[in-house]
């Protein structure tokens, strides 16, 4: 095996880009990797759970700061982490950010999940900024494909201790069972309608009790008997997710039922939001760790690209 | 909720012939005999003065969150007409298709914006246009209005056959509120259970009713925005499809994504691809609502009528792009297309002033 995954991570803490080839290579490798795992993966604490990044490069490091371990340091590693989906699109370094976190679970498979969230999708990402990234970045589609390609793979769900479910978005009302989950067949686009969908695009919404239409035009809003039903249904104690923005970085809804975790700071690099992640410990206790927007966000956001974009206009004219 | 048919789930069939005779059941009416007054009774109604530019008008309608409001005119003392964005959009082609799109390309968003407000204020001898000049510069939106004690039926005929909202106005000439097309469905949609005649058409499909096929006008993903609205303008639409270059659906321009193109800096999207555009428009949106949208609203034509409303409502769009397995436009579901078979289904059969799925044959070329 020629792929040297540490050199890879390296250069891409750097943030420089990986060769296509190289990328083509990582995604075929992770692919395979990913197949063998099920719609739901069962893992014990102690584990720290990543909401959305949105390829906000400079705060997904910080993450890796403040969640108490170094990349560097393996024999260190002892948390297992995972990034709950949305790991693309609006941050200007969505590939950077995707690329590291595909080589990450490639070099360490047991210790990091990715779940799918709904930007994890051809669809969105034509719309929401990953595809035009990639053509900037590589001149071409193929990257995109590569990626898009792989994430047709990733899994739905996450149980920790059979006690907390994890998933990108919400419930689903044609899902009351895990087991139902199971039997899904994720390998695929996500579709338009239907319990895929619905588990990456579902809301809470506090004030209601049961389901109700999305006004984002995919999955449910769900309210707090729903949610009571299905933890009895399932024996479970608690619901994770993310999907939603939070200005304090997370929300605890329905009696500590159900959380959202949210880890993007300053989202978009304009709203001014805190952003966390949760560490669960063995005992099940649930620690949300807090944090602000990365200071090299300043050194190298919007209006350091909006100048790059202007110098590399007026060279082509020249 | 039932997933499928949009109706409430502990709802069991209440199917009746008598839902006319009031009193059968405490709780069934009958929604012909609703008075237009009763479904606008909480409005705050929002009416531009006609003399003030266009640049606050649209000002009004987004700080408001409004899509038109009724034009008056002091001078005659009366209303003249109905502000709306597609008559700012109308507007602004007129004002902007002198310019060749890849020199603008090549100037700063600074640039673009003077030369916006200075274009704008050009086009009318350097006086602001006044807004009762431009209210009905679209044709699509004339000045409809109906008394306090019009009945549903009244109403929902008019918006089956295409108008999009009526004022309604009081013997003194007061208007007490704007009855839109929205409302109305979500109406509907809120008291289904109430009445049996329109919850029987909840469960129907789209393909049991014959509705929501036709061809579909669509732009191409990379053809220049300008062309795509030029288009829209001249064939009375106020939404475009975009396509890929296999067909598949990728999302839509409407006549309100022109508010975001008002802002400062961002008259930019003028000159961009439809792509680009719809790209910049829901990210803004995402932004705005804290969520992100799903980039088309669509139906399948197996879609029961219920779902689609529950969707409409939900999602406060006009319509939904009706859409085959692969993700091709085949047809447009629009609230007039909702308000029609409703008021079909009461007896009533008002003639439609355009059909909603129009029948123009391919997607716009690059060339156009």
């Amino acid at each position: 095996m020629g792929l040297d995954l540490d050199a890879c991570i390296s250069q891409l803490l750097q943030k420089q880009l990986l060769d296509e080839s190289l990328l083509k290579e990582i995604c075929e490798k992770t692919k395979e990797l990913l197949m063998r795992e099920s719609n739901v993966i069962h893992i014990s604490a102690p584990v720290t759970v990543v909401g959305d990044i949105h390829g906000q490069f400079y705060d997904l490091i910080e993450i890796f700061r403040i969640g108490g371990d170094s990349v560097e340091c393996s024999q260190n590693i002892r948390l297992v982490r995972f990034p709950a989906g949305d790991y693309v699109d609006r941050g200007l370094f969505s590939v950077e950010t995707i690329s590291l976190l595909t080589c990450l679970k490639l070099r360490y498979p047991d210790r990091v999940q990715l779940v799918r969230g709904n930007h994890e999708s051809r669809a969105v990402t034509q719309t929401y900024g990953f595809y035009t990234e990639c053509v900037r970045k590589y001149g071409s589609t193929h990257v995109w494909n590569y990626f898009t390609d792989m994430f047709d793979f990733l899994t739905l769900s996450v149980v920790i201790d059979n006690k907390i479910f994890c998933v990108h978005g919400g419930l689903s009302p044609s899902i009351h069972s895990i087991d139902q989950i199971k039997i899904l067949d994720r390998f695929r686009e996500i579709p338009h309608e239907g319990p895929m969908a619905d588990l990456v695009w579902s809301d809470p919404d506090p004030d209601k009790d049961e389901f109700a239409i999305s006004p984002r035009g995919a999955g449910y809003t769900f309210g707090g008997q729903v949610v009571k039903k299905f933890l009895e249904i399932n024996q479970m104690e608690h619901i994770l997710r993310a999907h939603q923005l939070c200005m304090e970085g997370f929300q605890v809804l329905y009696d500590d039922r159900l959380s959202t975790v949210w880890s993007a700071p300053n989202y978009c690099y304009r709203c001014g939001n805190m952003a966390s992640i949760l560490e669960v410990g063995v005992e099940g206790q649930r620690f949300f760790n807090v944090f602000d927007a990365a200071p090299e966000n300043d050194r190298d956001g919007p209006s350091q690209q909006m100048s790059i974009d202007r110098k590399e206009k007026i060279q082509y004219f020249l | 909720m039932d997933p499928i048919t949009g109706l409430p789930s502990s709802r069991r069939s209440t199917l009746s012939d008598d839902a006319h005779r009031e009193g059968l059941t405490t709780e069934t009416h009958d929604w012909t005999l609703v008075k237009a007054i009763d479904l606008v009774a909480d409005q705050k109604v929002v009416v531009i003065d006609g003399e003030k530019p266009i640049e606050e008008a649209c000002d009004i309608l987004t700080r408001n969150n409004i899509s038109s409001a009724p034009v008056y005119d002091a001078s005659t003392k009366s209303y003249s007409g109905m502000f709306d964005w597609a008559d700012v959009m109308t507007y602004l082609l007129i004002v902007l298709k002198k310019k060749d799109a890849s020199q603008q390309l090549e100037k700063t968003d600074a640039e673009l914006s003077a030369e916006f407000n200075d274009l704008v204020k050009l086009a009318s001898h350097c006086q602001p246009v006044p807004v009762k000049l431009a209210s009905d510069l679209s044709k699509k939106n004339p000045f409809y209005s109906v008394l306090p004690e019009t009945s549903l039926l009244q109403v929902v005929e008019l918006f089956g056959s295409g108008t999009h909202r009526v004022a309604v106005v009081d013997a003194n000439g007061i208007i007490k509120g704007i009855l839109t097309q929205s409302r109305v469905v979500n109406y509907f949609y809120q008291n289904v259970t109430k009445f049996p005649p329109i919850e029987q058409l909840f469960p129907k499909t789209l393909n049991e009713l014959d509705i929501g096929k036709g061809f579909v006008i669509s732009a191409s993903s990379d053809s220049f925005v300008l062309d795509a609205l030029t288009m829209m303008i001249k064939n009375g639409l106020s939404s475009i499809a975009i396509v890929d270059s296999e067909g598949m659906l990728l999302g839509n321009i409407s006549m309100t994504d022109v508010k975001y193109v008002l802002r400062s800096y961002s008259h930019v999207l003028m000159w961009k691809t439809c792509q680009q555009f719809v790209s910049t428009v829901r990210s803004r949106q995402g932004l705005e609502d804290g969520q992100d949208r799903y980039p088309v609203f669509d139906a399948r034509p197996t879609s029961t009528l219920g779902y689609t409303i529950a969707k409409l409502s939900a999602t406060k769009a006009h319509r939904l792009w009706v859409v085959d397995e692969r993700m091709r436009a085949v047809g447009v579901l629009s609230l007039t297309d909702v308000l029609l078979i409703f008021a079909r289904s009461a007896g009533a059969n008002p003639k439609p002033k355009r059909v909603s799925s129009l029948s123009l044959s391919s997607p716009t070329s690059q060339s156009e």
